[in-house]
């Protein structure tokens, strides 16, 4: 053929592919709902600090009061952390006494990131030691604690020791009674047991200094013995484990709870007189939850979004039932990506989640730190994901990431108006 | 305002914007390759041929201008590096061709090749390996140099600095006459349809190209334009739909997802690796061929292969036979071994145990190593055992240098030294006879599943479980064997198809290792390697649910079916394949041009596809 022919050939397909998109200048035969207008995109870098910003919504004005708190009036431009205010008294008291922080999240969370910054910050200026909570059998490694598990003196795999029950999980792996404990899971010991039993150790080696402890807990039924030697618990006998924790006497204790795939409307599900025990005994003064994110990938609907909220309304409003003495956080969704037409961009409902949840979180008198206008809003995840500190998911940070948010969050808290 | 919008514009055409490179599967790349090849047509059909050279010469120096054009959108100044080492290989060449011309002096045409070599290796080292040898050297003298903070590896180094090396070898072998003319030899070494990912063309295969007239029959236009399609689909439907709906994610967090998902992101990233890779390189074939030029086959289905030694004659082709020809065969091949093998011995040696900190560890092995590579020429009188001794080693060695070029960190060593391996097992096993194989999986096998029961560990769970796999497959065929069945058509098929299996298996847990951040510092690369290997293997090898596996498939079925179909195809007997690319080049014009629009229209709908959300299996 000669390059003329060649050439016609290139200009008839590209002229026909022409009009073939001028025809669907969608691109796509099959129609797609389109994302929201990006926002404006602040600078990362120099927002060290969460600033307070002003929603041009119309002034919040809170429904009934609730029984425990009475509820503050506020308006557009309330700095939220006005609300961690029963946190920041307590901090006063944590050189003769434990306070406890529990953090609550999803995915965003495990392996202890965010939270283990919180923890470092936190007792850096306010003493305490150790990890806190841990299950026993830990699924997902941690990067603060090696986590083993022997079942009669054998390496088991999480996976494979003692019967787990999770309030996020499937139905098969929940249980009717509600008693999951504080961290929404539950591991049975001897949980079928005909004859025999199987005796549990577990091996827990802080891997970095901070996550040096004072002293072990362990949160289980009186049936199941245990007893201490350095880093290893060994358990028996037959009952529910909700927990081990490193932890020291006195001074701050961040325990870092994931909930994979969860969308924190799990909370009612466990038992309150058991949650409401633990918050009193292990004096929490600070509940974190970090929820959201998934309810964004599979809802394109305002309507979904608002129910989902509503849900996460409720559990907030259980928590401080539970927990009345401690203050609540929420964190928001960070951004998240998701492709259309070919583009990354950011999910629809992600502003809008944000937007109703700070709504929520203000209309109920709890703090609200908004992931995602903190990352620069829509469409940083991308400029995350350019300099590391974000995976190609689109949706969860890389390390450096979750440290750098876990080290924004601690310093709002921080920065809050204590003296108030 | 109408002379801002042009400047902009023009800045869009012209300038270097690292954000949007010049890509094959952009539509900014077939636009500029129009355009390209508008000129180029009127260059081929006005110039008369009359011209001779001159019009040829006119393509080339055209064409030079172009892919310097296109190396510079996608690399911006780093089109100086392409400049320097064009025009020192030239002028080095020619004085290699000299020497042995004129003089008969071999040693200084040898001296020249060193000189070469160690320009063109000194800017891929500092490129790609400055963080790598700045490690080693810190761990093995405890010291603490630093290097700047971030080297940006230029597009295509590890491409073009291979061509270059071949050109200056192949004069000092004598193999090709030296370019006279620059710009010829320029177009040769920047061609931009190969320039950026391969293949890499050898100067013996491509320089006297250079000097023939444009030839391109209606099959090979229908078959260059086939290549492009298939390309293309290649790299969008099969790799990128692959990668974002499930294996980076994955990838990028194991634990996330349970053994079975692992597993499945596993055997999906290798199909990825080809889809991604083989693609890219069918494209730069089919673009080459629309202008006459014709570069060598890079990837003959890979996964066909029956043992690891054939894998790799199979993938990456150009790269083997470069690794062959210029890193193999001068080692020794198995002929003997060298100072060349003694030496990179000592470097893998010294490197590995610096960067593990095994030095007991790994300098026995060495020692021993050394000790029989002194001894076993000299005691071993089987003329056909000791090549297979030299050829195991050099060729284990190149594996490994081959692994290194892939990237500059341990994973990349390790993921060598394990296909080196996985070579050298798979060849003392193949002329083992079935009383041996047998009794040798069998002891395998125990010993794996002893292990496992002993440790409860993830990683000998995986290990025992494949061995039993093996186990079985041997022992049918020694129980066939036993009773004396004679080959046939079926036999023989099954054969062949647990041959591909298991090579499939090996090549795709060697992937473990392969996959690494982009990031240059050979620590953070080593770190997210290890932790990804070690998550999936703790994974498959432990957190395995056959509960989730019926949802796991219907939730991601378009993924799974996505990666059956491409399997499938890959695995299709060759003829088949050979038959509809001519089926599909023997169509009329008119039906070509339908079948490609189609085609685009289709992948498009991947390009824009929805992402599929998270689900979670495991909790």
């Amino acid at each position: 053929m000669k390059p003329y022919q060649v050439l016609s050939f290139i200009a008839i397909t590209m002229a026909v592919l022409g009009a073939l998109y001028w025809a669907f200048p969608e691109g796509k035969l099959l129609k797609t709902e389109h994302l929201a207008d990006s926002e404006p995109v602040i600078d990362i870098d120099t927002l060290a600090e969460f600033p307070v910003f002003a929603e041009a919504e119309d002034t919040i004005v809170p429904e009934t009061p609730k029984p425990v708190i009475p509820k503050v009036v506020v308006d557009s431009t309330t700095d939220s952390r006005i609300f961690l205010q029963s946190f920041y008294a307590s901090l006063a008291e944590s050189s003769e006494r434990k306070i406890r922080v529990i953090h609550y999240g999803d995915s965003q969370i495990e392996e202890d990131r965010m939270t283990q910054q919180i923890r470092e910050t936190l007792q850096a200026r306010y003493g305490g030691k150790g990890v806190g909570l841990m299950p026993l059998a830990q699924t997902i490694p941690t990067l603060t604690v090696k986590q083993e598990l022997r079942m009669n003196g054998r390496y088991t795999m999480p996976a494979n020791g003692p019967r787990r029950y999770i309030v996020y999980s499937f139905k098969r792996d929940q249980r009717a009674d509600g008693l999951y404990g504080p961290m929404g899971q539950v591991a049975v010991m001897n949980d079928s047991l005909v004859s025999g039993s199987e005796d549990v150790t577990a091996i827990c080696k802080p891997i970095v200094k901070t996550a040096l402890y004072e002293r072990w807990q362990v949160f289980a039924d009186s049936s199941v013995h245990y007893t201490f030697a350095g880093d290893t618990v060994q358990l028996s006998g037959k009952g529910s484990v909700y927990g081990l924790s490193q932890e020291s006497k006195t001074g701050i204790i961040v325990d870092n709870v994931p909930m994979r795939g969860c969308l924190g409307i799990v909370f009612t599900k466990i038992d309150s007189e058991q949650l409401r025990t633990f918050y009193e005994k292990e004096n929490v003064r600070l509940i974190i939850m970090q929820f959201g994110g998934n309810a964004i990938p599979s809802n394109q609907n305002p309507g979904t979004i608002s129910a989902i909220v509503k849900g996460l309304r409720e559990q907030v409003q259980y928590l401080r039932a539970c927990a009345p003495e401690a203050s609540i956080l929420f964190i928001g969704p960070s951004d998240m990506l998701t492709q259309t037409d070919g583009e990354w961009q950011t999910y629809p409902m992600v502003p809008y989640m944000d937007k109703l949840l700070r709504k929520m979180a203000l209309e109920e008198n709890i703090a609200y730190f908004s992931l995602f206008r903190w990352m620069g809003g829509a469409g940083s995840m991308m400029r995350w994901q350019e300099v590391g500190l974000a995976g190609s998911d689109g949706v969860h940070f890389h390390r450096s990431g979750a440290r750098k948010a876990g080290n924004a969050v601690v310093n709002w808290i921080l920065n809050g108006p204590m003296d108030q | 305002m109408v002379n801002d919008q042009m400047v902009n514009f023009l800045h869009h055409i012209f300038a270097f914007d690292a954000a949007h490179p010049l890509l094959f599967t952009q539509f900014y790349f077939w636009a500029f390759f129009a355009l390209v090849y508008a000129l180029f047509a009127l260059i081929m059909d006005r110039v008369p041929d009359s011209l001779g050279n001159k019009k040829l010469h006119l393509r080339n120096v055209y064409l030079m201008f172009v892919s310097w054009f296109f190396y510079y959108k996608t690399s911006g100044l780093f089109l100086l590096i392409l400049l320097f080492v064009t025009l020192s290989d030239w002028l080095i060449a020619r004085q290699i061709h000299k020497s042995i011309i004129d003089n008969r002096e071999s040693k200084i045409a040898t001296a020249w090749l060193c000189l070469s070599v160690a320009i063109d290796l000194g800017f891929l080292a500092y490129f790609k390996y400055a963080y790598f040898f700045t490690d080693a050297f810190n761990d093995l003298f405890g010291t603490s140099y630093t290097i700047v903070d971030k080297i940006i590896l230029p597009v295509g180094i590890s491409f073009y600095i291979f061509q270059v090396i071949s050109y200056t070898a192949d004069v000092y072998r004598g193999r090709i006459q030296p370019v006279k003319n620059i710009l010829d030899f320029g177009f040769y070494v920047s061609f931009f349809s190969q320039l950026v990912a391969g293949p890499i063309v050898r100067a013996e295969e491509f320089i006297p190209q250079l000097y023939k007239p444009f030839r391109l029959s209606r099959r090979a236009f229908g078959i260059a334009v086939f290549w492009i399609i298939n390309g293309l689909a290649k790299k969008i439907i099969m790799s990128d739909f692959l990668a974002v709906n499930l294996i980076d994610r994955v990838f990028d967090n194991p634990l996330l997802f349970s053994g079975f998902e692992n597993l499945f992101a596993l055997f999906a990233y290798s199909l990825q690796v080809y889809a991604d890779f083989s693609g890219y390189t069918d494209i730069a074939i089919g673009v080459a061929m629309l202008m006459g030029f014709y570069l060598p086959m890079n990837f003959n289905s890979p996964y066909k292969s029956q043992n690891p030694q054939e894998f790799w004659r199979r993938w990456h082709m150009s790269l083997g036979r470069w690794l062959k020809t210029y890193l193999y065969i001068p080692l020794g091949g198995n002929r003997s071994i060298g100072f060349g093998t003694y030496f990179w011995v000592t470097v893998i040696a010294l490197v590995s145990a610096s960067l593990t900190g095994w030095w007991l560890g790994i300098m026995i092995p060495y020692a021993v190593l050394i000790v029989s590579m002194v001894l076993v020429p000299r005691l071993l009188k089987d003329t056909n055992h000791l090549k297979l001794f030299y050829s195991n080693l050099n060729s284990f060695i190149t594996q490994v240098l081959g692994g290194l070029w892939h990237g500059a960190s341990w994973n990349f060593i390790i993921w060598g030294g394990i296909n080196g391996i996985g070579m050298i097992v798979e060849k003392i096993w193949r002329p083992m006879n079935w009383h041996v194989r047998f009794v040798l999986t069998t002891l395998l096998t125990f010993g794996l599943c002893a292990a496992d029961y002993t440790t409860n560990l993830p990683v000998w769970r995986l290990f025992a479980v494949w061995m039993a796999i093996i186990w079985v497959g041997t022992s049918i065929r020694y129980i066939y064997f036993l009773c004396e069945g004679a080959e046939n058509k079926f036999t023989k098929a099954m054969s062949t198809a647990w041959a591909i299996l298991q090579t499939f298996v090996f090549i795709t847990f060697t992937r473990l290792f392969f996959r690494s951040s982009s990031n240059l510092d050979p620590a953070t690369a080593n770190e997210v390697a290890w932790a990804t290997a070690k998550n999936m293997v703790n994974q498959i090898g432990g957190a395995w649910s056959n509960a989730i596996i019926p949802d796991f498939l219907w939730s991601y079925r378009w993924v799974v079916a996505m990666f059956v179909a491409g399997m499938v195809i890959h695995w299709l007997p060759t003829n088949w394949k050979r038959r509809y690319r001519l089926w599909f080049s023997a169509m009329p014009i008119w039906a070509i041009v339908i079948a490609v629009c189609i085609a685009i229209a289709v992948i498009y709908q991947f390009v824009t596809a929805d992402v599929q959300p998270f689900i979670y299996f495991q909790f």
